[in-house]
């Protein structure tokens, strides 16, 4: 990937980004590129530090070190243009669909007209339509995921951070909304960070896995996704998604044996 | 209303009709054990002008029309209303800055605290000097009753607001201050409401105390002038309005907690 650092249409730009808790070293010396175009999906070990990996990039969480760029801005609070899908949804159980879905577009001052026009479409693009005077508490996971999700396109972001969003949803769900997103994704392309436990659902996703591993962990693999898209169910059928599923398990396995060889050398 | 559209199991339905009827007739029999057994050692034991059930009953529509008394009521209910609102603002605004401000909670949560502690009998002889015996120092004394408890629960609130919320609004970049009314008051009304009803309860107790030191009209005044002039059937008739108020307001707060917040309850609990 030596290409992409000096990719000019490289929209996400990470160098040298390190993050701790106290004497706890989360991740250190993370470096890589995401395209314009491109998702990128983020697996590894619970505890490896995926989400505050996500929520640094947001701009949530102030990094230790490093940089991050978002095309020619350098990061260090939440930024126009980034949007998140929360792992636990996210939404304001006091605000209708319509209210939830309209949020971010209020908080980045569009206007009442622009506001009538958007949310209505995104809710719509989400299979959400006719639910818009719904609250939270009247849905189900998967529909209130939708619901954060057009909340998060509705800002019309550049680039899309997703924190685990489908691992709050049962199995069947989840494999819809996955379909739904990739659909989604292929009407607009953007960059994409995808944050996931699960390794079909980073493959089936990504057009490159990153794989976090190590105490503290960095970017120990990244493994290129070179399926064709527009990708549908008839890609989880396919030979090669078999093997590079395989591929991504094998090396996120491998990390307990080094770990094991790390202990012994000292 | 979402609640008459959802389908209720009609068994069910019996059921809880029976259980409410059965407590209905409970309550309704210890209340009758209650009236008859005042009204039996008052007859056997007292003087003819303590009151009993039976001559309150009587006194009741003289009362209700008397237009001295409805002036009284009127007044302490506007005082307590005025009083509740002022209570409600400010103490809405100085909980959010305790709830979400170390700053601030550190430097006022101790005279909250020493404040919402103390009795408020002893600071209405204070407020008649700073403003007079005068429905003012009614109102300055409702008050002082009521702001502590609606402060010491929006801060509790505020302070208990889901940090995903809170990261939310970060994300989509929203103003701290916009996201103080935007997110962490809404966030807090269920903690908000709680503490108005039991700022009711305690307004009703400042603006009644009030009127006894300060000997300005309305229903605590009358209650006390009555009772000295032995006519106490009439002051348990202002006994039994303000026991109304109290009610009214509760079941006013109940109400809105279940018209205005029907997302709080369900949205943890099922």
């Amino acid at each position: 990937m030596s290409s992409a650092e000096t990719n000019a249409a490289a929209r996400i730009r990470v160098r040298g980004l390190a993050k701790r808790y106290g004497a706890f070293e989360v991740f250190r010396d993370v470096a890589f590129d995401v395209g314009q175009r491109e998702v990128v999906t983020i697996v590894g070990a619970s505890g490896c530090g995926k989400t505050t990996l996500l929520r640094c990039l947001d701009g949530l969480l102030p990094a230790d070190g490093g940089e991050i760029w978002i095309d020619a801005q350098r990061l260090a609070a939440p930024i126009a243009g980034v949007a998140m899908v929360f792992q636990h949804f996210g939404l304001f159980p006091w605000k209708t669909v319509y209210d939830n879905v309209a949020y971010g577009l209020r908080m980045a001052g569009a206007s009442r007209e622009e506001i009538g026009r958007r949310v209505p479409h995104f809710i719509a693009l989400v299979g959400l339509a006719g639910f818009e005077q719904a609250y939270p508490y009247q849905m189900s996971g998967g529909m209130q995921q939708r619901c954060g999700l057009a909340r998060a396109l509705a800002i019309d972001p550049a680039v899309l951070l997703m924190d685990e969003p489908f691992a709050a949803v049962d199995a069947q769900t989840r494999e819809i909304l996955q379909f739904e997103l990739l659909r989604i994704w292929e009407g607009k392309p953007t960059s994409m960070i995808f944050v996931t436990h699960s390794i079909e659902e980073a493959v089936l996703m990504g057009d490159r896995v990153f794989v976090l591993k190590g105490r503290p962990s960095r970017v120990a693999e990244t493994i290129a996704i070179d399926l064709p898209r527009p990708r549908t169910r008839a890609t989880l059928r396919l030979p090669r998604f078999a093997e590079l599923r395989e591929r991504v398990w094998s090396t996120l396995m491998s990390e307990a044996r080094q770990a094991e060889f790390q202990l012994s050398g000292g | 209303m979402v609640d008459s559209t959802m389908p209720v199991d009609p068994a069910a339905a019996v059921g809880k009709n029976a259980r409410a009827g059965d407590a209905l007739v409970a309550r309704l029999i210890a209340g009758a054990v209650i009236l008859c057994g005042w009204e039996i050692v008052v007859r056997l034991s007292a003087p003819a002008f303590v009151a009993k059930p039976s001559t309150i009953a009587m006194a009741i529509p003289r009362v209700l029309v008397d237009p001295a008394f409805l002036a009284s009521a009127a007044a302490t209910l506007a005082g307590v209303v005025e009083g509740l609102a002022i209570a409600l603002v400010v103490g809405t605004i100085i909980g959010l800055a305790i709830g979400r401000s170390r700053l601030v909670d550190v430097t006022l949560r101790l005279y909250v605290n020493i404040f919402y502690a103390l009795p408020m009998l002893v600071v209405v002889p204070l407020f008649a000097l700073w403003f007079g015996y005068t429905g003012a120092a009614r109102l300055v004394t409702v008050v002082f009753a009521s702001v502590f408890s609606i402060i010491v629960n929006v801060a509790d609130g505020a302070r208990a607001v889901p940090q995903e919320y809170v990261e939310v609004a970060r994300s989509f970049r929203a103003a701290p201050l916009r996201s103080l009314f935007d997110v962490v008051l809404p966030a807090s009304t269920p903690y908000l409401l709680a503490g108005l009803r039991l700022a009711a309860g305690r307004a009703l107790i400042g603006a009644v105390v009030a009127e006894f030191i300060t000997a300005v009209s309305g229903i605590g005044y009358f209650i006390l002038y009555n009772s000295r002039t032995y006519h106490e059937s009439e002051a348990f008739v202002g006994v039994l309005v303000l026991a109304g108020f109290g009610v009214g307001f509760d079941s006013l707060v109940g109400w809105c907690t279940r018209r205005f917040l029907p997302w709080y309850r369900r949205d943890r609990g099922a």
